[in-house]
């Protein structure tokens, strides 16, 4: 018994140690610098009252949970039905690996590649601008860059993969039998998609639905470049505390109004799967 | 049948949107213009050459690919012991200990590196490789933890046990029989742990310096303020590097990212 102690504490103490040292006590040390304040004067909730009283802060707030909403729905609307695609209509095995690949070559490259990509095709002179104009959708060209339509593109473009790879996921766990019975029982197509396929595959969509959320909301750079400053959102918001104000309270309390946000959306988010695996 | 040309019609879009701007940039990269275009003007491999011969790119190539190697590495050192732990014993805990490591994956990367940079600045650990390393570890060493502790089942504890009633140390064990039999998992683990870290932008770019930086950081910071083909080549080559990863770990571990739903 002793032996198997000693055993056990020799595997854990490394990782248990670099964790504490680099993740946890850093963490804790932003939390301390959020609720105490510049002049040392002890503990102080200052930073988090500027952050629920300042209308500016308000705005940004807004923006961000605009965009974090919107990117949502419209990643489950498109990936949903190809998700859908993926698993229940292609047949032949090449072209399904290919699709996805295609979908998991976007996870692999870097955001910022990707962002670069959207502010070269969404800029004045882009193709997507060429591309309305020519077809007469527009008489001019629109702007993107440093609109919230620009942004919303740009995140949905990067989240997209995750829903797919989620909702593929439940969708491929629906037991057909199910559906066969369903069938046999006379209903139409449409009516077992509605009634049995669909319902089945909602803990799949939601949680699917939660982790975009999290990730858009606490999204930086694509935000940061393809708003050309024009629009801050809250991640925007903390890093600039941090690298150029250098303002630890005040950046601690919104880091840990970002952090407290994603932790309260995955604990949604493994609820719903729990109660969808039971 | 209707909806299923609907279906096609609309994977087929979406697709396309998924391809989109990684094909903008590999075409970009490739105009013989001084200014970014896509469709590109005319074709030429002069950009890719500018970036070859520029030493700041060259410098944060190479210190993107030691961080990522180094990160991955250490992330492989640390996941082992942890998942053996965890798959193994029941001990007081174990769930705060699986979820303490694990839970990396799933916090803002932004967040983790402004703490870093606080926690480093109270200890003197700023703007230098090992602090960018250290942020790079906790960020890794999930992957590597998740893609190992399934590979831990019980059959293999028989074989354990039966290697040590043959009389086998502990080490000998671990090196001869457990080892080879996770070692898919380490290898999968370790590719994402790798590119993870090579992409990453929201850690490092607390730490980094014009003297000390990453591919991505150095990129983020040129494209805010100056776009032109060199950028696009730079950015081309790692999605061709991506995809070449990819098509790596399709014949050797597999991808499975999908399931057959039959």
């Amino acid at each position: 018994m002793t032996a198997s102690r000693t055993a056990l504490i020799g595997l854990i103490a490394l990782p248990l140690a670099f964790s504490c040292a680099f993740f946890l006590v850093p963490l804790a040390t932003v939390f301390a610098a959020s609720v105490t304040s510049a002049d040392g004067a002890g503990l102080t909730f200052a930073s988090y009252a500027r952050i629920l009283f300042d209308e500016y802060h308000w705005s940004v707030m807004a923006v961000t949970f605009r965009l974090g909403i919107l990117t949502t729905l419209i990643c489950v609307v498109i990936g949903y039905p190809l998700a859908w695609y993926l698993v229940r209509i292609v047949r032949w095995r090449s072209w399904r690996r290919i699709c996805v690949i295609l979908l998991i070559l976007p996870l692999f490259t870097s955001n910022i590649v990707r962002s670069f990509g959207w502010m070269v095709l969404l800029g004045r002179n882009g193709l997507v601008n060429e591309t309305l104009e020519s077809v007469g959708l527009i008489e001019r060209p629109m702007r993107f860059l440093g609109t919230e339509t620009g942004i919303l593109i740009g995140l949905v473009y990067i989240l997209l993969p995750f829903v797919v790879l989620t909702v593929g996921n439940a969708l491929a766990k629906v037991d057909r039998s199910v559906e066969h019975a369903s069938a046999d029982l006379g209903a139409s197509p449409a009516s077992t998609f509605w009634h049995v396929t669909f319902p089945l595959s909602v803990p799949g969509v939601v949680s699917g639905a939660i982790i975009v959320f999290a990730l858009a909301v606490s999204a930086y750079v694509t935000p940061a470049l393809l708003s050309g400053g024009r629009v801050t959102v809250l991640a925007v918001l903390v890093f600039q505390q941090y690298s150029t104000v250098f303002d630890f309270h005040y950046g601690g309390a919104l880091a840990i109004t970002l952090l407290a946000f994603t932790l309260a959306m995955i604990g949604l988010s493994s609820l719903v799967s729990n109660r969808g695996a039971r | 049948m209707i909806v299923r040309a609907l279906l096609r019609c609309h994977a087929f879009l979406a697709l396309a949107y998924l391809l989109l701007p990684l094909v903008v940039i590999v075409g970009a990269s490739l105009t013989t213009s001084e200014f970014l275009a896509f469709p590109p003007q005319g074709l030429t491999l002069r950009w890719y050459e500018v970036v070859i011969s520029d030493p700041t790119y060259v410098a944060s190539f190479l210190t993107s690919t030691a961080l990522a190697l180094c990160a991955t590495a250490l992330a492989v050192i640390l996941a082992i012991p942890a998942a053996l732990a965890i798959a193994r014993n029941e001990f007081r805990g174990k769930a705060a200990f699986a979820s303490l490591l694990l839970s990396p994956l799933v916090l803002p990367h932004l967040v983790l590196g402004a703490a870093l940079l606080q926690f480093g600045g109270a200890i003197g650990l700023t703007r230098n490789f090992a602090a960018l390393l250290v942020g790079h570890v906790v960020i890794v060493t999930p992957f590597v933890l998740r893609t190992v502790l399934p590979m831990l089942d019980k059959d293999q504890l028989a074989l354990e046990e039966a290697s040590r009633d043959l009389g086998a140390g502990p080490f000998q064990t671990f090196f001869l029989v457990t080892l080879p039999q996770i070692r898919t998992g380490i290898v999968s683990g370790a590719i994402f742990a790798f590119i993870t870290s090579f992409i990453n932008v929201e850690l490092s770019i607390f730490n980094t310096t014009a003297a000390l930086n990453t591919i991505p950081v150095q990129l983020f910071n040129y494209v805010q303020y100056s776009v032109d083909p060199s950028i696009a080549a730079v950015s081309a080559a790692t999605i061709l590097a991506a995809a070449v990863a990819i098509v790596v770990i399709d014949l050797t571990v597999g991808l499975d990212f999908l399931p057959d739903d039959d």
